[in-house]
């Protein structure tokens, strides 16, 4: 049981992390927009409460004498991934306040690099926060008022990393990977095969996603009228 | 609110100071009005903006540093390599061409930084991406990389696996166009920082780059750094300098006194050993032999120090003082230099003895020194050491080298050495093949010992040589 909460909490915490470095890659690039540094915002604090839940239970389990050894394997596997993915989340942070600093987006003389991206993020903002759409309450200047907020944060999660480390006692090495090189080819989910390919097959693919569904509906279409032109032709004579 | 204050943990680590440079280079060239010229790239039905020409960039370059097109060429293949603008036609080539082929600007996440090192585990995520991207279709070093790290980080890798697949969930949230060029700057990112077997890496530092304090380049210059700068030159103008005229004459000069003694310069007479495995030009000129070669004495007359350094010279040169009654300057000196390289322990004895011999008032072989060298050397003898002598010493040689090596350079002595020298005369090249002297490898120099030994030693030698040639054969 705890088993499994711990496992999805873990993947909802992987998830947001991924989400969090897909949006910094955008800060100083022509993507960058006030709303990206808020939705910046937002994906920390929820990616801060999951890591709070994430610990709290992690600690709990840990510390339960009750387990059984191949429990406490997985505990100690499921901890590791845990503290390399705050790892991660801290650099991520790390460097979003360096670039914001060095990219503040009110300045007019200061330049945004012309990245090529047009696009926004709010698609991945919204699949972090595990919303269908995302909300924009914050100010015009937030990118220089959240840089503080930032900081803080940054020194709590690093406060919180040693304090781990400090408390728990999962000697890293001794926990084995389940996953042997090349198992992410084995998931036939979403993630898989389909994104194979720069651009011809993903192109065509999309292209005849639009066109097909444009075929479907005028043969229908057809369809229908020439029923109907049976039906009258039918009733007529 | 600086990042300075982040780094309590870690070491210091700064930005190095060429990186800083080309980003401001690359803010530059993003002005709107000043800036390079952007073009669209199309894909298909994609339209991806922000691409320039490899022309475009050389010529914005120019302008903007007056600079040749050569040097433009080179600096934008400098920005090219470490990373800040990637091709787009030839991914694996990082190389600026001055033609219409496409490049596009990283973004800031990945530009190079000596601050943000690339990490293995990213690299470890990034290859995992591509793998589960290419169905299992990478690269040879790429799929060596992804191995190793395997094992390397072997307890993180379910989460390099989880992480890989949730990004490229979280990517396919975005545009079509966006998507590829995220794709486009990840390569060209980790071909920049983990590049293929036999590129160059740009971020190797050698070791002697390693010193903090030179990476350490002062962007703003403040008054303590002008100060700095005044104090570094004005030293710099306190050196002493010769005149290159000056010191290249002195070197013309002695390499044509030199050159006929040079034995590859100008050939040794009999021959070369080590081309005709005739020893003869060591044993002719052997430290301690009857009849030196003339080179050998031509080269007593060239300086003082040559005389005294050649061990028959200075014997000769010590006979010539005693007929001249003034060989206890050369026995001083040579007293003196025994003190200066001798025992640590033997010192204080050493000191006595020179002073009771050569500078005590009434002694037996007194030397001529003048007051001041004799008083301060008296003061110095109270608390000996190694170099208490050394002025006086300075003195003797000085005296003798104006005054008895003329002398001696001009007697009959020398003379007759000269005549008696013996010019070595050259092997002779038998006509005939099968009569030369056949070549083969010395024998070990272990069983060569040298000749002066006493005779006691030389049956123990001899048993030696038989013993050791036994081990050998």
């Amino acid at each position: 049981m705890a088993k499994e909460e711990c496992k999805a909490l873990l993947d909802a915490l992987n998830r947001v992390t991924a989400c969090y470095r897909h949006m910094v890659l955008s800060v100083g690039g022509t993507a960058d927009s006030q709303n990206l540094r808020e939705e910046l915002k937002q994906t920390r604090q929820k990616a801060h409460d999951l890591a709070v839940a994430n610990r709290n239970k992690l600690t709990a389990a840990l510390k339960d004498k009750n387990v059984s050894k191949e429990d406490k394997a997985e505990f100690e596997r499921l901890w590791v991934i845990f503290s390399t993915c705050l790892e991660i989340l801290e650099t991520d942070m790390k460097r979003a306040l360096e670039l914001g600093l060095e990219f503040p987006l009110n300045v007019p003389k200061k330049h945004l690099i012309q990245t090529g991206m047009s696009g926004g993020t709010a698609g991945v903002a919204a699949r972090a926060m595990s919303v269908q759409n995302m909300k924009y309450e914050a100010e015009r200047n937030i990118d220089e008022v959240d840089l503080k907020d930032l900081e803080q944060e940054i020194h709590k999660v690093g406060e919180m990393m040693y304090e781990m480390e400090m408390k728990v006692n999962v000697p890293q090495w001794t926990v084995e990977a389940k996953q042997d090189p090349g198992a992410e080819l084995k998931s036939t989910t979403s993630a898989g095969a389909s994104s194979g390919g720069f651009v011809s097959i993903e192109e065509r693919k999309g292209f005849c996603d639009i066109s097909k569904l444009l075929a479907a509906i005028v043969f229908s279409a057809v369809l229908i009228l020439a029923v109907i032109l049976a039906v009258c032709v039918v009733k007529l004579s | 609110m600086t990042i300075n204050a982040l780094h309590q943990g870690g070491s210091y680590k700064v930005q190095m100071p060429c990186l800083s440079k080309m980003e401001r280079v690359i803010v530059g060239m993003q002005d709107p009005d000043m800036g390079v010229k952007m073009r669209n790239q199309r894909l298909l039905i994609t339209v991806i903006p922000h691409a320039m020409t490899g022309s475009d960039i050389v010529e914005w370059l120019i302008q903007k540093f007056s600079i040749s097109e050569e040097e433009s060429l080179h600096l934008g293949n400098l920005i090219v390599k470490h990373g800040y603008i990637y091709p787009l036609k030839d991914p694996q080539c990082l190389v600026l061409r001055a033609d219409d082929s496409p490049y596009r600007f990283q973004t800031p996440y990945f530009w190079m930084s000596t601050k943000w090192p690339a990490a293995e585990l990213d690299y470890a995520i990034y290859l995992a991406k591509k793998n589960i991207r290419k169905q299992g279709d990478l690269i040879e070093h790429e799929k060596d990389y992804y191995n190793q790290l395997h094992k390397k980080i072997n307890h993180t890798w379910d989460f390099v696996v989880m992480q890989a697949r949730e990004q490229l969930r979280a990517a396919k949230q975005r545009r079509k166009g966006d998507r590829i060029v995220i794709e486009c700057q990840e390569q060209a990112y980790w071909l920049v920082n983990r590049p293929p077997p036999g590129v160059l890496n740009v971020m190797e530092q050698g070791p002697e780059r390693g010193n903090c304090y030179t990476t350490r380049v002062q962007m703003t210059k403040n008054m303590d750094f002008y100060k700095r700068e005044i104090e570094y030159c004005k030293k710099a103008m306190g050196r002493t300098r010769v005149k290159s005229s000056i010191c290249l004459e002195a070197y013309l000069k002695f390499n044509d006194q030199y050159m006929p003694h040079d034995p590859i310069m100008s050939g040794c007479l009999p021959s070369n050993p080590w081309i005709t495995d005739d020893t003869d030009y060591w044993s002719m000129n052997a430290p301690t032999v009857t009849t030196p070669t003339k080179l050998r004495v031509e080269r007593w007359a060239f300086n003082f120090g040559e005389l005294l350094g050649d061990p028959l010279g200075h014997i000769q040169f010590m006979e010539f003082l005693k007929k001249e009654f003034s060989a206890e300057n050369l026995s001083f000196w040579e007293a003196c230099e025994d003190l200066r390289y001798g025992e640590q322990s033997k010192i204080a004895e050493s000191v006595d003895s020179v002073y009771q011999q050569f500078l005590a008032p009434g002694a037996t072989r007194w030397v001529n020194i003048d007051s001041k060298t004799m008083e301060k050397t008296l003061e110095g003898i109270r608390r000996p050491h190694r170099y208490v002598m050394d002025d006086a010493q300075m003195h003797i040689y000085m005296l003798m080298k104006k005054d008895s090596y003329p002398r001696f350079l001009k007697s009959d002595m020398y003379k007759t050495l000269l005549a008696e020298a013996v010019i070595p005369p050259e092997t002779k090249k038998r006509v005939f093949p099968f009569m030369r002297k056949q070549r083969h490898s010395s024998p070990s120099p272990a069983l060569l010992l040298p000749s002066e030994q006493d005779p006691k030693g030389e049956d123990k030698n001899k048993a030696l040589a038989s013993a050791a040639g036994g081990g050998e054969g």
